[in-house]
């Protein structure tokens, strides 16, 4: 119930911009409805008129108005039924459409916590498989819906204008369909969920199974693998079983219960005919409209029950992505201090933070990096390095304590113009789609070649861009690999060069890649550090002895600070690790 | 089609059947108009006993038409499934049958693929066809006789209705068919741009494109859009447009019938069946449009299932006793090329390690180090030369021989759900719990297995994904060791232990393990130090052999990496 009002606001929020063209799809739908309930009355008439003119010799020109008219009421029933396609189509498209992008605008503005916490599979499912099953209910389910609606009341009420008896019986059966088809639809969505439920085991064990399959052949573990995969197919067949066999029972059942109907109709008009002394002509006209009722009357329940399920999937959808819409945003202080440079320091301020409240992981870090400097931090894993980068430019914000650049609180900035002046090179070289050109421009798409070549060259990756056949123009994606993790870090290196940050946050990548590819990682990453304030997450040598000053983290605490020389000399933490040739990871 | 015959054949009982209640319910469902114009005929002579007798008679033949559409479900089902499951069944035992070349040839996600998804497409075509498409000839001959029997003069008005409707089929579905491909690439598109923005969420908000991004993802999301509307228009005039057909053809029926009724005054009873069949021939037709767009999926489905049973497994063991061998290792003049590369990966390799040596790899990534190492226990064949393991070419040995010969340690540790006893008796079926405490001190897994609850039976998750990294690896190599092999391969398989564990690790294998020839292959020098010899690849070369020190004087690259790896990791303790 819950659920229903959610997807009832969700949908009244994106339907309502549409008033028009529901209106029209209100009067398509009567036509439609309306047409397809009287046609039938006509044609009986026009069987009655036949009659007539057989037995008593009457003329034909009132069988062919009865027949004009039964034919003009199918014309407008197709009309009708054409024109709430096509309104449904548009609406469904344009509709569904905003919701794609309204979804996507919200996830702009929605803080990384979410994105951190939730699967990425998760999310997407939301732009496929949950607006997906929103598309198909609006251009089929609701449009049936609507339809057998408007047919099943034109049509009780068609049928209790011509005859209450025949109308009484032709509805007798319904009861006991309803019945059948909710038992059934109770019963398939059981079997249904039980065979889903098997079949993913079977195609996660599968999917185990071949992706390891080196270990299955090198320890020759074929024969057991074969038998556990032999167990769950046989729960695949009996449980695909029970479902096929439910859901597939439905409309065979219901197409007889239309039969049978039919076959009551007949029966009893005939013999209200023979019985009742309607006159010939008149109870050939009635059971000739009631078994075009009888059919047309089972058709929209028919088609109630097979929509039954697509609904309920909408439903769960609008519930989905309402979630998505709850979610807390960004706080942008509006219009905010403009900040373009580091005039004196960055400083870190007694900062604790937690990502979940309870566990703390900052326990008051206090650091300063003055303008030009480059501040080097080291830690084992888990130390808090990654989440001291993570609150520089306010992908979140700390608990307590504060950050600030000269002197003033990063959170009364305005967050665009922070986040222009706070250059990333993360570890991961995320890039997107699209040409290189495109990829190092990403942060200033209006820039020139010459200047995005500027920057490829900086960041030592222009040569082996220009010789590829495309140059700049290659496109690069997920799935074709032109460039090696080497060549992507480098080009997600030129892609911060390009954009000039004052200050930078550097997290240095410990992938394992050639040689050459890692020289030419480090000479970019020195160009890059040149004349800025930077962070950098060490893991080489080269940086830490550069930096003017390491900042050593364990446990969330800053436990030790100074030059590399220092350091060493106090025989701390550090002087160990350093030692220990422990990898600085 | 060749394919599904076979399983098409096992099955025939229950397809039988199914044909059978199929056909019986086409009849239920064709004879009733002809029964409601024996009824009209009945009444316009006002024949009652008549009128009674063909009144049960409809509702006997509309309550045989419900059971035969529950048996025809049951046994559509069954046969359906059956094929299924069989088919399913089948193609497991060929893709465990496969050499690893066999599976990479496929790539093991698409072998996935065509043992879930295609072998479901297959399942909900059998069910159809059985279900369904059997009715559709029946139906549409059976309604085409009957209305030609009915109003035999009126053949001319249904050769033109069926020539408009199947026009109008071809030439929609063929628009349809032409936007379902073009809208698989927008809908690609939108969905690239979705999950790229989750992966880089800090890339966009750093670099401040989120406007830019929301532009970009409208532009793909309306090109998806305006083909879904034009998609959703051609139904728009599709299916009304079918239906008009079908009445107007109605009505031109009845026209017809009614200005001949002077000479034919029987046909006055056939008004109400003869439309009644046009209506059902008009189904069938929209039936079959629908289904010939359906099935064309499934016979893709069909056809990639029919690839993978026509593809022979590319490696045989011959059929010899299990031997026990000595631990030695021979290469000689040995060529590898992957199976559709165009260039070898390994030139002529060459060297020798006797039982018990330690053997150091190194080189740089693409090498061919781990190549090599996977000719050891035959996940491949040499394309030229000979391997040797224990004295013997190794394609000459029972794959048993070779199996409790051989352990292997991979890059990726791949471990199994179930638990870890589980995954450790894939090392050795009956392996004790001293013999697991034996290997899981050896490979420092001991310290946090005692820490879990339920210790060797603690539950490994799906992706092991309740394991650390570091953790994963120590239990590869604990399933890796548990064994005892003769000879032990480990593919840069400590990569994510610190230096200590690893230092531990090493050791624990010097004192247990004496006797087992264990090969390394490491991006450190630092694991492979002490080995009794280094080999050196250099784009598929070997290109010197030695120990550290003879390297470090004899071979200017082995000295290179040395030197980075200096400079990256600090100095070496030790060397």
């Amino acid at each position: 119930m819950h659920d229903l009002k959610v997807a009832g606001k969700y949908y009244w929020h994106y339907l309502r911009a549409y008033p028009w063209q529901f209106l029209g799809i209100l009067v398509a739908v009567i036509c439609f409805a309306t047409s397809l309930a009287v046609a039938p009355t006509y044609m009986g008439a026009a069987v009655r008129d036949l009659t007539d003119y057989l037995r008593n010799g009457a003329s034909l020109n009132q069988f062919y108005r009865d027949l004009g008219i039964m034919t003009l009421l199918y014309i407008f029933s197709s009309l009708g039924d054409f024109s709430t396609s096509m309104f449904m189509s548009w609406i469904g498209g344009v509709a569904t459409g905003k919701m794609r992008t309204g979804m996507f605008r919200k996830m702009q503005k929605m803080r990384v916590e979410y994105f951190d916490t939730h699967s990425d599979g998760d999310i997407l499912a939301r732009y496929t498989s949950d607006l997906d099953n929103i598309f198909n209910a609006m251009n089929e389910a609701f449009v049936q819906l609507i339809y057998s609606i408007a047919q099943i009341l034109g049509i009780v009420i068609m049928m209790f204008h011509n005859s209450v008896p025949l109308a009484f019986i032709t509805m007798a059966t319904t009861p006991l369909a309803i019945i059948i088809a909710a038992v059934n639809i109770h019963q398939a969505g059981v079997a249904v969920d039980r065979q889903q439920d098997d079949i993913g085991d079977l195609n996660g064990y599968i999917n185990e199974q071949i992706t390891g399959q080196k270990v299955i052949i090198t320890n020759g573990l074929q024969q057991d693998s074969i038998a556990g995969f032999e167990e769950r197919n046989a729960r695949v067949r009996e449980s695909s079983l029970r479902g096929q066999i439910w859901s597939g029972v439905l409309q065979p059942l219901m197409n007889g219960m239309m039969l049978l109907t039919s076959a009551v109709v007949i029966f009893f008009g005939s013999w209200f005919v023979l019985q009742g002394g309607l006159q010939t002509g008149v109870g050939l006209a009635l059971i000739v409209a009631f078994v075009q009722y009888a059919q047309n009357y089972f058709q929209p329940i028919v088609a109630v029950t097979s929509v039954y399920v697509q609904i309920q999937l909408a439903i769960t959808a609008a519930r989905r992505i309402t979630q998505v819409h709850e979610q807390p945003e960004e706080k942008r202080p509006e219009p905010g201090l403009a900040v373009s440079t580091v005039h004196d320091a960055l400083t870190i301020e007694d900062v604790h933070f937690s990502y979940n409240p309870g566990t703390e992981v900052l326990h008051g870090v206090t650091m300063t990096a003055k303008r030009g400097q480059m501040v080097a931090l080291v830690g084992p894993t888990g130390s808090g390095k990654t989440t001291v980068m993570n609150l520089l430019n306010r992908f979140y914000d700390v608990d307590s304590g504060r950050i600030c650049i000269d002197g003033v609180d990063i959170r009364t900035m305005n967050l665009d113009a922070l986040r222009k002046t706070v250059g990333i090179v993360l570890q991961d070289p995320q890039l997107f789609t699209g040409t290189i050109r495109a990829n190092i421009s990403f942060g200033q798409p209006d820039a020139s070649l010459a200047a995005v070549r500027d920057a490829a060259k900086q960041a030592n990756i222009d040569d082996f861009i220009m010789s590829l056949p495309d140059g700049y123009d290659t496109e690069i994606s997920d799935e074709q690999s032109v460039l090696s993790t080497g060549q992507k870090q480098l080009v997600s290196i030129a892609r911060t060069i390009l954009t000039n940050p004052q200050l930078l946050i550097l997290d240095e990548a410990t992938s394992n890649v050639d040689t050459v590819t890692e020289e030419r990682i480090q000479k970019a990453m020195d160009n890059v550090i040149a004349g800025r304030t930077s962070f950098v997450i060490a893991h080489r040598l080269k940086t830490i002895l550069n930096a003017d000053r390491i900042e050593v983290l364990r446990d969330g605490r800053i436990i030790e600070a100074g030059t590399h020389a220092e350091l060493l000399a106090n025989k701390g933490f550090y002087s160990s690790l350093y030692r220990n040739q422990m990898v600085f990871d | 089609m060749k394919t599904l015959w076979p399983y098409l054949r096992r099955f025939w009982r229950a397809e039988l059947v199914a044909t059978i209640a199929t056909i019986i319910m086409a009849f239920a469902s064709l004879w009733q108009p002809h029964l409601l114009q024996q009824v009209m005929a009945a009444i316009i002579a006002n024949r009652q006993q008549q009128v009674l007798h063909l009144g049960i008679e409809l509702i006997v033949f509309a309550a045989l038409g419900i059971v035969a559409g529950v048996v025809n479900t049951v046994f559509s089902a069954r046969a359906a499934v059956g094929i299924a499951t069989a088919l399913r069944s089948d193609l497991y035992k060929q893709v465990q049958s496969f050499a690893f070349a066999d599976i990479e040839t496929f790539a093991a996600s698409k072998l996935v693929v065509r043992m879930t998804n295609d072998i479901n497409q297959v399942q909900g075509m059998v069910m159809a066809v059985f279900q369904i498409v059997a009715r559709v000839p029946i139906m549409f001959i059976g309604a085409l006789t009957l209305a030609l029997l009915t109003v035999p003069s009126l053949w001319w008005l249904l050769a033109i209705m069926l020539i408009i409707i199947v026009v109008i089929a071809i030439v929609g579905m063929k628009r349809m068919s032409k936007y379902f491909g073009a809208i698989q690439a927008r809908i690609d598109d939108v969905n690239t741009i979705a999950r790229e923005n989750l992966m880089g969420v800090r890339v966009v908000k750093s670099f401040v494109q989120e406007d830019a991004q929301i532009k970009q993802f409208t532009s793909a999301s309306d090109k998806m859009n305006a083909l879904a509307i034009k998609i959703g228009y051609t139904f728009s005039v599709m299916m009304p447009g079918f239906f008009l057909i079908g009445y107007l053809a109605m009505a031109t029926a009845i026209l017809v019938i009614g200005q001949s009724l002077r000479v034919h005054p029987a046909y006055l009873a056939a008004v109400a069946s003869f439309t009644g069949y046009l209506m059902q021939l008009l189904m069938a037709v929209i039936n079959a449009s629908f289904i010939a767009s359906g099935t064309t999926r499934a016979f893709v489905s069909l056809g990639r299932i029919g690839e993978v049973f026509a593809h022979k497994p590319s490696m045989h063991y011959p059929d010899v006793p299990v031997v026990n061998l000595p631990g030695s290792i021979e290469f000689d003049h040995v060529d590898f090329s992957y199976p559709g590369a165009s260039q070898p990966t390994l030139h002529d390799i060459n060297f020798k390690v006797a039982p018990g040596q330690m053997v150091g790899i190194v080189g740089a990534t693409g090498s061919g180090k781990t190549s090599l190492a996977q000719l050891i226990p035959r996940l491949f064949d040499a394309t030229k030369g000979v391997v040797k393991v224990g004295g013997s070419d190794v394609r000459t040995l029972a794959a048993g021989s070779l199996r409790q010969t051989v352990a292997m340690v991979m890059q990726r540790s791949t471990l199994f759900s179930g638990t870890i006893a589980s995954n450790l008796r894939q090392g050795k079926p009956d392996a004790t719990t001293r013999d697991m405490h034996w290997a899981a001190d050896i490979a420092q897994s001991s310290e946090f297995i005692r820490r879990l609850d339920a210790g060797f039976n603690a539950q490994v998750e799906e992706r092991s994904a309740n394991f650390s990294g570091g953790q994963k690896q120590r239990l590869a190599i604990t399933r890796g060791v548990i064994a005892h092999p003769k000879v032990l391969i480990m593919d840069d398989s400590t990569s994510a232990l610190d230096a200590r564990s690893e230092r531990l690790v090493q050791e624990a294998l010097d004192r247990e393990l004496k006797d087992t020839t264990t090969v390394i292959i490491a991006e450190k020098i630092a694991s492979i130090i002490k080995a009794d010899q280094i080999l050196v690849l250099d784009g598929g070369r070997l290109i010197a052999r030695g120990t550290h020190k003879e390297l470090l004087k004899t071979s200017p690259e082995y000295r290179a990496i040395y030197q980075t790896q200096k400079a990256r990791e600090g100095v070496f303790a030790d060397a």
